[in-house]
């Protein structure tokens, strides 16, 4: 599903933010990419959903290659892809169910059965009843538990958590990591990144750890 | 329906901002407008000035009926001449008595009528130049039926420099003007699509193609410059009826304005919204612009 074959990126000369990287991730995995702040991360996730291109190597994810991809592709890949972030990027002029339903009508959806993914995925993170809340009236736990309905909603085959609990408190954090679980175990691939190393202990489960770009534990 | 209805979102709930765009680009149109109609007015009153220019040729005494006409008939056709208008003894006595009340005595204590018959030839508006009217004053002054040929020569040629002057400066001001709206207005409507910057980012993440990514903000556009426009030509239009009730009439072209405006403000909505939200959707990811 996401083939990491001998990647390396680089920002600025002799200075490389990821080094001769390789990764698999298959259908249900649970994968941790844990490592201090700039060891590369976000580099490796952004490289997934191809918002940037690696130096050497290649990124396979559901059949796009990095090598190949056209531009007009690259919106029919991210479709295939759940991502959260810990700054939520939420909407703050939509109301959650807005910005929920905002991923599917962006590609074309609306009717009745739109309406019905949309309250699935607001059930399936228990914000039902906030529906119709703007995300500033709502608590960060909140807000990412909506970033998460809106991942979702297009029922990705994997999903794309950068430091997802950076910007919450630790009770918040757990409700978060639970529906990460809960949503993996429905067979949603889940990659997330953080920087939290005795979350992953205490939680178990595949580790990739990144240091100054380069993978030391696997 | 969803570019629509996101369009319209997007300017409802960022009223304030949309509220400044909307009144910025109006305030660019205006001065637009307002140029506009100074511009009309100010070639209409050199183009009532121009077809006063006209040609006296004045015609040897006791010539026939025939004679004139066949005169009369040949000017016509020369390159260059509107009309042919002949002016007899009597006429021009009659008019210069209208003309000169004053001078009415003198005339009449000289028992005879010592004006001469004439033709007034009134030009072409593209021979109102000097050097074009003295080329035809040339021509006219070859007959032999005729005496001399006169123009207010002075006259036209002030009138030229006037009207190469004013030319000169209303192209450089309509050039300053037009660049400036373009600017002001394109900047405006760039900060407005800066300030829903992560709109689009959102939009990027979760799959939205380019087209459907810039419709709604292109479309928000045309509406700001759509309202800015009628606004602008409104309120010209309001102005121009003022004026002409209680101070000088003017022209006032209402069809050219108003669709000019209109016209103007969707074109101006149009190419700000285009390029700043193509832009911003670059600037959002760099390397995935390169591709």
């Amino acid at each position: 599903m996401v083939e990491i074959r001998n990647v390396s990126k680089s920002f600025k000369k002799g200075w490389y933010a990821l080094k001769d990287i390789n990764l698999s991730i298959n259908k249900g995995d649970f994968l941790f990419l844990t490592g201090p702040t700039g060891s590369g991360k976000s580099t490796l996730i952004r490289l997934i959903y191809m918002d940037i291109f690696p130096d050497k190597g290649e990124v396979a994810v559901a059949g796009f290659l990095s090598s190949t991809i056209k531009r007009h592709e690259i919106p029919l890949l991210r479709q295939r892809i759940g991502i959260i972030f810990q700054d939520f990027k939420l909407l703050q002029d939509k109301t959650v169910y807005e910005n929920v339903a905002f991923a599917l009508e962006v590609t074309g959806s609306s009717g009745r059965k739109m309406k019905e993914k949309v309250m699935k995925a607001l059930a399936l993170v228990g914000l039902s009843h906030k529906r119709n809340e703007f995300p500033y009236r709502i608590s960060g736990g909140e807000q990412q538990k909506a970033a998460i309905a809106r991942a979702l909603v297009r029922e990705p085959f994997i999903l794309l958590a950068d430091e997802p609990t950076g910007n919450i408190d630790p009770e918040a954090s757990g409700d978060i990591i639970k529906i990460l679980q809960e949503i993996n175990t429905s067979g949603t691939a889940v990659l997330m990144a953080t920087h939290d190393i005795y979350l992953t202990r205490k939680l178990g489960g595949n580790m990739v750890r990144l240091e100054e770009g380069r993978m030391v534990e696997w | 329906m969803f570019i629509i209805r996101e369009a319209l979102i997007g300017l409802r709930r960022n009223g304030v901002m949309t509220f400044i765009a909307i009144n910025i680009i109006f305030f660019s149109l205006f001065l637009f407008g307002l140029f506009l109609v100074g511009t009309f007015n100010i070639f209409g009153i050199i183009k009532v000035a121009r077809e006063k220019v006209e040609l006296n040729a004045f015609l040897k005494e006791d010539l026939s009926d025939k004679l004139v006409d066949e005169l009369s008939s040949k000017i016509k056709t020369m390159v260059g001449v509107e009309s042919v208008e002949y002016v007899s003894k009597e006429k021009a006595l009659e008019e210069f008595k209208k003309e000169m009340p004053n001078a009415t005595s003198l005339i009449e204590a000289l028992k005879t009528n010592p004006l001469p018959p004439s033709f007034k030839i009134k030009l072409k508006d593209a021979f109102t130049t000097p050097g074009k009217v003295e080329e035809v004053a040339l021509k006219v002054g070859i007959f032999s039926e005729i005496e001399t040929v006169e123009y207010g020569e002075s006259w036209i040629k002030r009138l030229d420099r006037v009207v190469k002057i004013l030319f000169v400066f209303d192209v450089l001001l309509g050039i300053v003007i037009s660049f400036a709206s373009v600017f002001v207005v394109a900047n405006t409507i760039r900060l407005t699509v800066l300030a829903r910057k992560q709109t689009i980012e959102v939009m990027k993440l979760v799959g939205a193609n380019e087209r459907t990514i810039q419709a709604p903000f292109v479309l928000a556009g045309l509406i700001e410059g759509g309202i800015a426009g009628a606004i602008s030509a409104g309120l010209l239009y309001l102005i121009y009826l003022l004026i002409t009730r209680f101070f000088v009439p003017f022209y006032f072209p209402t069809s050219p304005i108003f669709v000019g405006m209109l016209v103007f403000g969707l074109i101006l909505g149009f190419i700000g919204s285009k390029t700043s939200v193509k832009s911003t959707s670059m600037e959002i990811s760099l390397e995935t612009s390169n591709l």
